[in-house]
């Protein structure tokens, strides 16, 4: 028996950028896309994208599957799968691509598909089909692990013209960000000394992280794509620690 | 152990090459012997500055290609022992330098038992300040009292961290001095200048020393005179300063202040 394992099936959690869309209207998706790619065309080139059809399939709208697909392509973005809701209208069954169910449909198929521990449960009580599978067994059969990964650490002030991202991590910088450096991370931004410069949490779309400074003079804020200028920022939070976070989709600036 | 020193900014026009002079002439006055290397190929002024301007044979680019040999491109400075001059090429740019042919001339440089060679950086971040700092142990980042002058600076600073060979060997990093050139104590209280503790704490670099704007640094550019050899000026003594601290002397700073004015001078001033 060989001692090395050549593969190794694992659950995982990944984050990826999820695009949702509101309209089945390519002209308006081509538009907007477009406009958000420009914002930072180097970030976006070839980043993995889910697209998310809960929207639509909520309106029970349609769409061009094929249209669509070729337009996240021509904006560079890769489209590796879609996901739908609770309903399925089987408007996914048009874009030709792999699918993903999302929240409370996925356990309901969850249901639908027994597991090996059910079936047995089953054989031992085949009076009981109404109910095929206790509670007791699904929390067995889905087994998630999960991966934490190191956060970014940089000790040595980052400079103008100089750019950190921390791809699926905290960002933590222990000194200051000059103006014209750009500072980016998937999750926490962490600074410990003067933040002059652009930080960008967030960036594949978790709203839930946020940004902390000690100094807040920063040429602009974003979490998970929402912005702002410093010119925007209450001049009472200047040169003061500061927190930057997502407050139902509206970002909030908070002395420390 | 010849240590080399990169003279950068970033911006030009702020002293770079004055200070390369001054610096070059102040370590070899105190029995170093040193050269100070032109790198802005195409641009040459320091020849002018150290007032050998005419005594240009060879050249930078010349040693690199090896056309010449160092002894032959070398220009002894006629004041001061140990101090030698490798002037910039007029009529070539900067893709006549290469990093191997650069090694070269660095390396003959330190076999020749050199204590110090001083790297005069061109201004911009491209291939001639890439090539200057390239093989800098230290820097002497020069600043002007300004917001255009300090984020360039800023920026060489991130350039150096990452582009200079100590950076991609992995080595102890590149050791940083600040340098404020052309300070104005007046200016500065008056609020047309950023102060010295607003630079330090906008580039967060260890302070090497304050040069106060003072005419005498034109008239012995014009001179061709490094401004240190002038010990009766602010400036000369200032840069005198410097390199006392540059060889680890703990001094105060000076020139930092404005002037009182006396009486007369505020009844008319």
């Amino acid at each position: 028996m060989s001692s090395t394992i050549g593969v190794e099936l694992k659950g995982g959690m990944y984050t990826f950028m999820s695009l949702k869309l509101h309209t089945n209207d390519m002209s308006v998706i081509d538009a907007e896309l477009a406009d958000k790619v420009l914002q930072a065309p180097g970030f976006f080139k070839d980043t993995p994208v889910v697209i998310d059809l809960s929207v639509l399939e909520e309106q029970e709208a349609d769409i061009d599957g094929k249209a669509l697909l070729e337009c996240i392509r021509r904006h560079k973005l890769v489209p590796i799968v879609a996901s739908i809701g609770d309903r399925s209208s089987g408007l996914a069954s048009s874009v030709a691509i792999p699918l993903i169910e999302s929240g409370a449909r996925r356990s309901a198929l969850s249901r639908e598909e027994p597991s090996q521990s059910a079936d047995s449960a089953r054989k031992e009580a085949p009076s009981n089909t109404q109910n095929p599978i206790p509670d007791v067994d699904l929390s067995v059969s889905r087994e998630v692990e999960y991966v934490v990964k190191a956060p970014l650490l940089i000790d040595k002030p980052v400079r103008s013209g100089q750019q950190v991202y921390a791809r699926d991590t905290d960002l933590i910088v222990m000194g200051q960000v000059g103006p014209g450096a750009e500072i980016i991370a998937d999750n926490n931004i962490h600074i410990y000394g003067p933040l002059r410069g652009r930080a960008l949490c967030g960036v594949s779309g978790n709203t839930s992280t946020r940004i902390f400074c000690q100094s807040l003079e920063a040429e602009l804020v974003s979490v998970a794509g929402n912005y702002r200028m410093l010119e925007t920022i209450p001049e009472e939070l200047r040169g003061k620690p500061a927190q930057i976070w997502l407050d139902k989709d509206r970002l909030t600036i908070e002395p420390l | 152990m010849t240590k080399t020193i990169v003279v950068t900014s970033g911006k030009g026009g702020v002293g770079k090459t004055t200070t390369s002079a001054s610096i070059a002439t102040g370590l070899a006055k105190r029995g170093f012997k040193t050269v100070v290397i032109d790198f802005d190929v195409g641009l040459r002024n320091l020849d002018l500055i150290m007032g050998c301007e005419r005594r240009v044979v060879y050249d930078l680019v010349n040693l690199v290609n090896q056309e010449a040999s160092l002894h032959q491109t070398l220009i002894k400075d006629k004041r001061i022992e140990n101090l030698y001059i490798l002037p910039a090429s007029q009529t070539r740019d900067k893709d006549a330098l290469t990093i191997e042919g650069v090694a070269r001339v660095i390396h003959k440089l330190k076999k020749s038992d050199f204590d110090y060679i001083i790297c005069d950086s061109p201004a911009g971040i491209e291939k001639g300040a890439k090539m200057a700092l390239y093989f800098a142990d230290e820097a002497i980042v020069t600043t002007n009292p300004e917001v255009s002058s300090v984020r360039d600076s800023d920026r060489i600073l991130g350039i150096l961290q990452s582009e200079s060979k100590r950076s991609k060997m992995n080595e102890e990093p590149v050791k940083e001095h600040l340098l404020i050139t052309r300070y104005n104590p007046a200016r500065v209280k008056d609020g047309q200048m950023l102060s010295v503790d607003d630079i330090v704490d906008l580039l967060a670099i260890p302070l090497l020393g304050i040069i106060p704007e003072s005419p005498s640094v034109l008239d012995c550019s014009n001179a061709g005179k490094p401004v240190i050899l002038d010990e009766e000026s602010e400036a000369g003594q200032a840069y005198s300063d410097a390199i006392d601290r540059l060889l680890g002397e703990a001094k105060p700073h000076r020139f930092m202040d404005a002037p009182k004015k006396g009486l007369l001078a505020r009844l008319f001033g």
